[in-house]
């Protein structure tokens, strides 16, 4: 078929885009943001995301220039970090060696007594380095984007609703416009021209402004992301809803990214009718004489730190003067960039030799009283060391939501759907919850409690912000609130109590109920437990299946301390569920037929981690059979010393006492109530034998694997290609949150606002926040808690066995070559470890492809 | 199809209408884009293809992991009158000079032209 001779098809090269072609666009242009989570629903995710094609340095710098962020941390902050001892010096020194090509360029005198070297680490821990610029505000175009994207997708936080909501935010908002203050004053009368002539369909609308801005054609995509990252947290939620939320969220405000874009396009039209697009201000125009500028500074800071005199740089040699000018032009993100590298190899050459240590010796074989199946995430790992040390506990790492794709159907919190899975699958069960063996009245009691509560905060919230209720409801309730709000102030825990007495917790009380699953599915998900893990059926008598949760009060990004793997829920519900699908009698004769059958005497049991107190539920006691109370006692002493051991050892780590943390987590003046996930630094795939003797310092998350079990990498592929990437957007969205936390994060707590129900925003208006606060990230003192660095992947397992399956998936050769994830592979037989080498050192090396690997040290 | 469908004998009793069939391949994680461009161009509906594996340029593509919906390929396939299947290459034209991705189109003939009928535009 010829397909230019149609008539239909002639038009391909026509300048002006179709509809067609500008919604191509305006998804291309729509991944320079990352979708942004609600808050109820936090998920980390990588801010550069759509960058993940490039190589890592090529997609920070690219970023930077779009979003106006740094490229890496400021060098001021990083010193910090080398002071207090958390990098090694050694380390930096390296990486300045490698920057400089190596030791015989690095060490080649440069005068006298003065070698690159010398001057390259004065630049990075001695010159002063240049004050943090102050942020800019924000435009008053975005305010106004920004101010109609809040009142259009607010979630029924405002007393009044946006009109005309269901015509969709870009005609919603041309409807209205004619009447805003701020339109007038920035479009003035060509904007009300504009507001009467514009196509009313976003796409077309796009279409017609990129032809009347003269826009290229081949710059069309480039231009629509830049207006798209404008205001990366609006642009976001928009990616949010587009493609994660469900309908209910969508319903009567269809809003999609050409809506944003159009409105920008408007806004653009208008301002390029006003102002000579001659007369335009372009961005950089005097860089390069800043820089000049700045390496001359630079060059006299470094004779004065040398006490050299000018006249010496004359006498330079050329390749003296060639080393000299590399030194002093060299950017603090370029420092900045060094610092990563060393913190990098230090944590790589660190870990490894600790891993490769345990690889000599033979594993211990031991039976142990009971297992214990914690989420990976990196707080799991500290605790586990604690409770290993108890008794004779075998712990295990499994990706939190235990291999379940479901959703808790909308009677939990708030009556809303809850997705209890990674973001990566779709739910496939939603599952009600039902009273609790033995919670019948229990439950109903709480669940009437918890009504009662909810409507009555729903009356409270429409009388206060009624305009003919506010005052009288000020007036009935404010003593009442005033008393209720000194005791959460000066007595949390017991205003806690309190509480909890009113409005007993229901989800204690209530039980998943398991229906809706064929015993085939039952079967494969009660199966994947012990395929992914390495678990042997040979099972203890009791095996525990712990999620995890935070407790915060009156903290936007208490999402962000629950199960991550649980789509920010959570994760005791989907322990619960598999453990009753592991006690079904029916299961358990389905895994006998299999060959796999568990022992008789072995129960498990569902419980969670609170992350914050580092107490542990166990769920569904009554369901335990009396044969295995003494055990469950037992175990359950053991969980209480060993929360009380890392509860301390945590509180050391946040400078406060133990009990503090335990206020701190009921405190609804709390900005801090514990570290979360900062420092996480490496995932470990292996045995648990492999790190069960390293202290690593709630840095890594660590997956359970046996890879003798598993001949043909199927479960390694599934541990790459889905803990480990929700790992890595973890620890993306922490590394560049501390690197930029006014571009990337959402900065001071104390000072942000909740908006519409879906997010944050800084004072009382502008763009929604994307990222982690700066109390998650920073000490007070303004030394960061997070050492910004990629993740560090650790796989033992055969060598060829994981080429194999790198190969064979397209995201762990993106995720590996293009640097945004480091691995090391160690040998199971030898013990040697080998490096991943990126695209851009085979390509420089170029003498063995992309699938082997260089020498680690 | 080469032979026309009056002449075979085989069709004789049946009243085929001629439309345009569109197949597109993409990596799953680029499944989005597609949907809005689909919706934009107005065509009736399509059949989505998931977990598609096969051999291309960079080698052997996996199917689905099991963990993680946005691995491995997913096809796309539409029919529609010519304009709207015209629609939707040029967009995918602009698509893919940025995504991996194939597309093929082909004549093809069906018995319910009805069903194929262009519907109103979405909003993405």
């Amino acid at each position: 078929m010829t397909v230019l001779n149609h008539a239909d098809f002639a038009a391909i090269d026509t300048p002006l885009p179709s509809r067609a072609e500008v919604a191509a666009m305006v998804s291309l242009a729509a991944r320079t943001v990352a979708p942004l989570w609600p808050l109820e629903s936090a998920i980390a995710v990588n801010p550069l995301s759509g960058f993940e094609d490039l190589g890592f340095d090529e997609a920070v710098a690219r970023a930077a220039r779009r979003f106006g962020a740094r490229d890496h941390m400021a060098l001021g902050t990083w010193r910090r970090l080398l002071q207090a001892g958390r990098i090694d010096a050694g380390a930096l020194r390296d990486a300045a060696i490698a920057v400089l090509g190596g030791i015989d360029a690095a060490f080649s005198p440069i005068g006298p007594d003065l070698s690159p070297l010398d001057l390259l680490m004065a630049r990075l821990i001695d010159l002063p380095a240049s004050p943090a610029p102050a942020a800019a505000p924000l435009p008053a175009d975005a305010a106004f984007v920004a101010k109609w994207c809040a009142a259009f997708f607010d979630q029924g936080m405002a007393a009044s609703p946006m009109p005309h909501r269901d015509l969709g935010l870009y005609r919603a908002v041309l409807a209205l416009a004619a009447h805003d203050r701020d339109y007038r004053a920035l479009t003035g009368s060509i904007g009300r021209r504009l507001l009467l002539s514009v196509p009313r369909d976003p796409h077309d609308a796009i279409a017609e402004g990129l032809i009347m801005l003269g826009v290229p054609a081949a710059d069309q995509v480039d231009y629509l992301a830049t207006l798209v990252a404008r205001l990366p947290g609006w642009a976001g939620h928009i990616r949010w809803r587009s493609d994660h939320a469900e309908p209910s969220d969508r319903a009567g405000a269809p809003a999609g990214m050409a809506d944003l874009i159009a409105l920008w396009v408007l806004l653009e039209r208008a301002r390029a009718g006003r102002v000579p697009m001659a007369d335009m201000p372009i961005p950089d125009a005097d860089a390069d004489a800043d820089a000049d500028a700045d390496a001359d500074a630079v060059g006299t800071a470094l004779l004065g730190h040398f006490h050299l005199a000018p006249a010496m740089l004359a006498a330079l040699q050329p390749e003296q003067r060639a080393r000299w000018h590399q030194i002093v032009t060299m950017s603090e993100n370029a420092l900045g960039r060094i610092y990563m590298t060393a913190a990098e190899t230090g944590l790589r050459n660190d870990l490894v030799r600790r891993l490769r240590g345990a690889v000599r010796h033979d594993p211990p074989v031991s039976r142990a009283d009971a297992q214990l199946v914690f989420c990976i995430d990196v707080r799991s790992e500290p605790f586990r060391r604690a409770i290993e040390a108890q008794g004779a506990y075998e712990t295990l790492g499994y990706a939190g939501f235990f291999g379940l794709p479901i959703a808790r159907a909308g009677d939990g919190a708030g009556g809303r759907r809850e997705r209890l899975l990674p973001v990566l699958l779709a739910p496939q069960h939603d599952l009600m919850t039902v009273p609790a063996q033995g919670q019948t009245a229990a439950a109903e009691h709480a669940c009437a409690a918890a009504a009662r509560r909810s409507a009555t905060t729903r009356v409270f919230d429409q009388a206060k912000q009624g305009l003919a209720t506010a005052f009288a409801t000020a007036e009935a309730t404010g003593p009442l609130a005033g008393a209720v709000m000194a005791m959460r102030t000066f007595a949390p825990r017991l205003a806690r109590r309190l509480g909890a007495t009113l409005t007993p917790p229901a989800d204690p009380l209530l039980a998943p109920c398991i229906t809706g699953f064929t015993l085939a599915e039952k079967l494969g998900y009660a199966r994947l437990l012990f395929r992914l893990t390495g678990l042997s059926p040979a099972t203890a008598r009791l095996v525990v299946l712990a999620g995890h949760s935070g407790a915060a009060v009156n903290n936007p990004y208490a999402a962000a301390l629950d199960c991550g793997a649980c789509g920010g829920h959570p994760g005791g519900f989907n322990a619960r569920v598999l453990a009753t699908l592991l006690n079904d009698p029916e299961v358990r004769t389905g895994l006998a037929a299999q060959d796999f059958a568990l022992p008789e005497t072995t129960v498990f049991i569902a419980a969670e981690h609170n992350t914050t107190t580092d107490a542990v539920t166990v769920f569904d006691r009554d369901a335990v059979p009396a044969s295995h109370q003494a055990d469950l006692a037992a175990l359950e002493r053991d969980l209480a010393r060993a929360g009380t051991i890392n509860r301390q050892l945590r509180a050391h780590q946040l400078g406060r006492s133990a009990d503090d943390l335990l206020t701190a987590a009921v405190n609804w003046a709390e900005v801090r109530p514990e570290w979360g996930l900062s420092g996480n630094a490496a995932f470990v795939v292996g045995p648990r034998w492999l790190s069960r003797d390293c202290d690593l310092g709630a840095r890594a998350f660590l997956h359970s694997y046996d890879w003798r079990d598993d001949a043909d990498g199927t479960v390694l592929a599934m541990i790459l290609t889905a803990p480990m990437v929700v790992a890595q957007w973890i620890n993306c969205q922490y590394l560049f949150s501390t690197i930029d936390n006014h571009a990337y994060g959402s900065g001071d707590k104390t000072t942000q606002n909740v908006i519409g129900r879906i997010g944050v925003v800084q004072g009382n208006g502008g763009d929604l926040r994307v990222g982690l606060p700066r109390q998650s990230l920073f000490a007070d003192d303004g030394t960061p808690w997070h050492v910004p660095q990629r993740l560090l992947t650790v796989v033992l397992a055969p060598f060829d066995r994981v080429e194999a399956v790198i190969g064979a998936n397209d995201i762990l050769m993106r995720l590996f070559g293009k640097g945004w994830v480091q691995l090391v592979v160690i040998d199971p037989h030898t013990g040697k470890a080998l490096r991943w080498a990126t695209d851009d050192e085979t390509s420089q090396t170029s003498e063995t492809p992309n699938t082997n690997s260089e020498n680690q040290p | 199809m080469t032979t026309p469908a009056a002449s075979n004998a085989d069709f004789a009793s049946l009243t085929l209408h001629r439309l345009k069939k569109i197949e597109i391949i993409v990596h799953a994680a680029d499944q989005r884009p597609v949907e809005d461009l689909l919706h934009v161009a107005g065509i009736g509906g399509w059949t989505m293809i998931r977990d598609v594996a096969g051999v291309g340029h960079s080698g052997f593509h996996q199917a689905r992991s099991i963990f993680n919906d946005q691995t491995g390929l997913v096809m796309f396939l539409g029919v529609g009158e010519a304009p709207a299947i015209a629609r939707i290459a040029r967009g995918l034209a602009r698509l893919f000079e940025t995504l991996p991705g194939v597309t093929f189109l082909s004549d093809v003939e069906v018995m319910r032209s009805d069903y194929f009928a262009r519907s109103e535009p979405d909003r993405v």
